[in-house]
């Protein structure tokens, strides 16, 4: 078919007309061929049937008496019938009997098959039996070829093949006559339609002419071609439009992806501005984005100065470093708006100038000297004020599209808020610093007030337990002449220790009571001191030390002939105790430690300095500023974070200053400076005269602890008295009462402050309710407290503080009955 | 043709006439075994002949009466031929056999077969059988020249038959012509009858 689809139109009508007349030719032969082919074998085996059957009658005698000869003689008669090729006669046991060939070739099949005919390829074959009285004796076997059929079919097929090439030769000759109506108009289409194609030309039409389909058709295209024509024209004014407007897109597209460029630049400084809180790394990252990936040849940031009107260039992009350098120089750096046209900029609008050259203003001058030719001013607002303005220049005159000048606003926009919420974030951040400082304040109180509720507790029990200790010593110092120089001295300082922890525990509320001491400031000498301070606290500068197999060397270098100082021993004490400690804790690997003590300056200026300097650690710059604060410790859990905090309140007590010489590696001097008090006020007190108490008073003195009433019966019994000890306030009551009631009175009453079930309070009470002349003197292990707060209880007469010392006892009780019972 | 002159293929077509015998008298023989080939031949042929004469009407006395053959004098075929003949009907006919030492005895056969042992009383046999429609079967030699009907013969290993029509037709039996194209025909010698 695709062959003949390559033929010219005309041919191809007349190979159809042919083929289909060949066709129906051959068909019809063929039929009729098939027809006789059937007829025929029909008619052999009708003829072969009788001739079978009667071969078979004429056999059976001789298949009877085996006679194979006569059989062989009936066969031969077939010689009369053509037709037959093969016959043959088989006996009741299957075997051949008698055979016949007409050609003498072929034999007979030596066995029979089933009864009935069949077709070979040949012809047909045909079993028969041979029956005698109702019995089968044998079997009758005719093979008859089909030559005679084939021989009439191919004289049926020549007459086939002569019938077939007259009909053909006769349809050739009615297809060219016929095919010609059909044929010429569709060529005449085909050529104009292929001229057009070529030519383009759709004015052309086709003659309407011929058979009426062919009219239609004709008809049809030159319809089309109007058609074409027409939209032809159209599709071209169209196209022209198209064209225009992709012309336009394109421009639209090309203006859209820049901006989008811009605005991912914008987004990018966006977020690297947004990482950075102060303002100079801002305008930094801003000016190096900006100088980079606009891109522009140089870029600063000027910032207002409000006060002055001017403004003042900050930062400078690197692109243009001699640019820059001429820009920041400091002659340089302040422009005024008015002389440099920026006064529009600090209105809050953008400032283009696409000119430089020939602008006759100080900054464009600089800026053209330094081969720029175009400039943008972007002010930088916020909440509408202009606080500065973001300069971008380039080297070509009037290359900045409108399109970056509107980013450039959009991007100083940015900027100046990121440098705003740098600012709000510097405050907030200073604020939060603020909070925190409070915060760790108040904790700190809290912590205090809680330290100092421990402390009073402490206090009250550490002065229970060293009274009897403060009473023996001061009593043996003073009554016992014999005592040898040794055992002074080791009292001595006893009695020193036990005045430290007096007042030690004394000041112990100075940690949470924000109040000046009460103490009297004495004048003192600092070198007896200093040597005090070495003996206490010997054990832990050498031998702890000692132990670990550091050695730690003390010196002192003490001048002599230094004014006295005003102040308290034991605070002063230990506030050196507590520096010298330091000094051996910054002296891990060990080391020296200097005690010095000089005067220094002169006049009213003048003070006496007592420096403890160690070769230790040192400290930062850090630790220095905080080492004073209170908790602040460099010791982890082995400090308190109070020692030089304890010092800094002693320092501020004596109204002396601390200096603090130390470097990290360098060691440490501290150095504190108390004021040379004016002449008068150095005057030594005249030792107290001993107060005269009159002998043999009868004393009644009440105490829950036993140790402290026998250290009192003891000391006072020594000082000449009679003394009842009650133990508790209950038997206190009772002993009053009942030696009121006897007639032998006590003269005057000692009694504890806290006690169980009955306290001092209750006991003075009683005391004064029975007999309002009788002192009552309470020793109290709160006492300073009691003193301090103005919470002298009613009914008594004095308050001592615990550990009492015996010239504070004589003294109250001198006080207490000279006015009415001098005896 | 030419092939079956060769003689592989005569022993076969011995072999094949031994099997038709055998199956025409039927496997269990019992004594019959001895009886030679011929004898077995011999007895099939007489059933054969049977069907191929015809009889008149007036050999039979009812049209029902079985059809008798008799054996005259000894009997040389052993039981084989009653084989052959149990239950076979013939032209309507049962077929019986029937032996006995004088032809008196055989006055109602329609076949007589004359045994070899009544050769020298033939003349008087076939006198007394003559005038009766009955087909005589023998095997002496010129039995049929002598106006006997049918005679064995041997030519070579076959059996073989002559035919008298002649006799036959004489007392109203008729051979086929089948049987005819198989048999040999002989006539009466001059004299004999």
């Amino acid at each position: 078919m695709s062959r003949l689809q390559e033929f010219p139109l005309r041919r191809r009508l007349t190979v159809l007309i042919l083929a289909s007349t060949a066709s129906a030719l051959l068909l019809a032969c063929g039929l009729l061929a098939g027809y006789q082919w059937q007829e025929f074998r029909g008619a052999l085996v009708r003829e072969m049937g009788p001739l079978a059957d009667m071969l078979a009658a004429n056999t059976q005698a001789a298949l009877s008496f085996q006679d194979a000869a006569a059989a062989e003689a009936n066969l031969g008669a077939l010689q009369a019938e053509p037709k037959v090729a093969r016959a043959a006669i088989y006996g009741k046991d299957g075997a051949r009997f008698a055979g016949y060939s007409r050609d003498g070739r072929t034999e007979p099949p030596k066995a029979p098959a089933a009864d009935g005919y069949r077709f070979g390829p040949r012809g047909v074959e045909l079993f028969r039996p041979v029956m005698l009285n109702g019995k089968r004796i044998g079997t009758i076997y005719l093979d008859a070829d089909l030559a005679e059929v084939y021989r009439r079919l191919r004289i049926f097929a020549g007459i086939g093949v002569l019938v077939l090439v007259g009909s053909l030769l006769f349809a050739l000759v009615v297809s060219a006559w016929l095919q010609r109506p059909i044929s010429r108009p569709l060529l005449e289409l085909a050529e104009t339609a292929g001229g057009i194609a070529e030519r383009k030309d759709f004015g052309v039409r086709v003659s309407a002419d011929g058979w009426r389909e062919i009219r239609t058709l004709k008809d049809a295209f030159n319809r089309m071609l109007d058609g074409i024509q027409e939209s032809e024209r159209a599709l071209s004014t169209a196209n022209a439009s198209l064209r225009q407007e992709v012309a336009e897109r394109r421009g639209a597209e090309e203006r859209i992806r820049a901006q989008v460029a811009r605005l991912e630049m914008l987004n990018r400084i966006t977020r690297a501005i947004g990482e950075r809180q102060d303002i100079r790394s801002i305008f930094q990252v801003v000016i190096r984005m900006v100088e980079e990936h606009l891109p522009v040849d140089f870029c600063c940031v000027g910032l207002l100065d409000e006060a002055a009107g001017t403004i003042r260039i900050e930062s400078v992009g690197v692109h243009h470093e001699a640019l820059g350098m001429a820009v920041t120089a400091d002659a340089n750096r302040t422009l005024v708006p008015d002389a440099n046209g920026l006064v529009p900029c600090l209105q809050g609008r953008l400032v283009y100038d696409a000119e430089l050259r020939g602008l006759d203003f100080p900054f464009p001058r600089r800026l053209a000297a330094g081969g720029l030719r175009a400039m943008v001013a972007a002010p930088l607002l916020v909440e509408s004020k202009v606080f500065g303005i973001f300069f971008a220049a380039r080297t070509s005159p009037e290359s900045f599209s409108s399109g970056e000048c509107e980013f450039l606003t959009q991007l100083s926009g940015h900027v100046a808020l990121a440098a705003n919420q740098g600012q709000l974030y510097a405050a907030l951040q200073q604020a939060y610093e603020d909070l925190r400082q409070t915060q760790q304040a108040v904790m700190q109180q809290e912590r205090l007030r809680a330290l100092g509720q421990m402390a009073s507790g402490i206090a009250h029990d550490i002065n229970n337990a060293i009274s009897p200790v403060a009473l023996y010593t001061e009593s043996l110092l003073e009554n016992e002449p014999n005592l040898s120089a040794r055992a002074r001295d080791y009292l001595g300082t006893i009695q020193h220790a036990i005045d430290d922890v007096a007042q030690t525990v004394a000041r112990m509320r100075e940690f949470y009571r924000q109040r000046e001491s009460q103490l009297q400031l004495t004048p003192l000498q600092v070198n007896p001191l200093i040597q005090q301070v070495l003996e206490l606290s010997r054990a832990r500068w050498s031998d702890m030390p000692q132990q670990r197999g550091i050695t730690i060397k003390v010196a002192t270098e003490l001048a002599p002939d230094l004014p006295p100082v005003l102040g308290i021993e034991s605070e002063i004490r230990e506030a050196l105790v507590n520096l010298l400690f330091n000094g051996v804790d910054a002296m891990p690997s060990g080391g020296t430690i200097t005690l010095r003590t000089r005067l220094q300056g002169s006049g009213a200026a003048s003070a006496v300095a007592v420096e403890v300097a160690d070769t230790g650690i040192g400290m930062d710059e850090d630790t220095r500023r905080r080492c004073l604060e209170p908790f602040f410790t460099t010791k982890g859990d082995r400090g308190t974070g109070l020692g030089l905090a304890m010092v800094y309140g002693t320092v501020r007590r004596h109204g002396a200053e601390i200096e603090i010489d130390s470097a990290k590696g360098q060691g440490t001097v501290m150095r504190l400076l108390f004021p040379v008090p004016a002449q008068a006020a150095v005057a030594t007190a005249a030792p107290e005269a001993p107060v005269r108490v009159p002998k043999r008073l009868r004393l009644l003195v009440i105490d829950d602890d036993p140790l402290l009433i026998k250290s009192l019966r003891d000391t006072l019994e020594t000082d000449g008295h009679q003394v009842v000890a009650a133990n508790g306030g209950q038997a206190g009551i009772e002993a009053f009462t009942s030696a009121q009631a006897r007639g032998e009175p006590f003269i005057a009453v000692i009694t504890d402050l806290g006690m169980p079930y009955v306290d001092g309070r209750k006991v003075a009470s009683e005391i004064k309710a029975a007999s309002p002349q009788t002192p009552v003197i309470m020793l109290t292990g709160w006492g300073q407290r009691l003193v301090t707060e103005g919470d002298i209880p009613p009914h008594v007469d004095r308050v001592l503080n615990k550990p009492p010392k015996l010239r504070e006892l004589r003294e109250a009780l001198a006080q207490c009955l000279a006015p009415s019972a001098p005896s | 043709m030419a092939l079956l002159r060769s003689p592989l293929r005569r022993a076969r077509l011995r072999l094949a006439l031994a099997l038709a015998a055998a199956a025409a008298v039927a496997a269990p023989l019992g004594g019959a075994a001895e009886v030679s080939r011929e004898y077995q031949v011999k007895a099939a042929f007489l059933y054969n002949f049977a069907q191929f004469v015809e009889w008149p009407a007036r050999a039979f006395p009812t049209a029902d009466a079985p059809l008798t053959i008799g054996i005259l004098g000894d009997d040389p075929f052993d039981g084989v031929l009653d084989e052959i003949l149990r239950g076979e009907v013939l032209h309507g006919h049962r077929v019986r056999v029937r032996r006995a030492q004088h032809e008196e005895e055989l006055a109602d056969c329609q076949l007589v077969f004359i045994s070899q042992s009544e050769k020298p009383r033939l003349a008087r046999i076939m006198a007394r059988l003559a005038p009766r429609p009955v087909l005589t079967v023998s095997e002496v030699a010129g039995f049929a020249q002598q106006g006997g009907m049918v005679n064995f013969y041997r030519e070579g290993s076959r059996v073989r038959f002559e035919l008298n029509p002649a006799a036959a037709r004489r007392e109203g039996l008729r051979f086929s012509s089948q049987l005819m194209s198989v048999g040999k025909i002989v006539e009466s010698a001059p004299g004999a009858h």
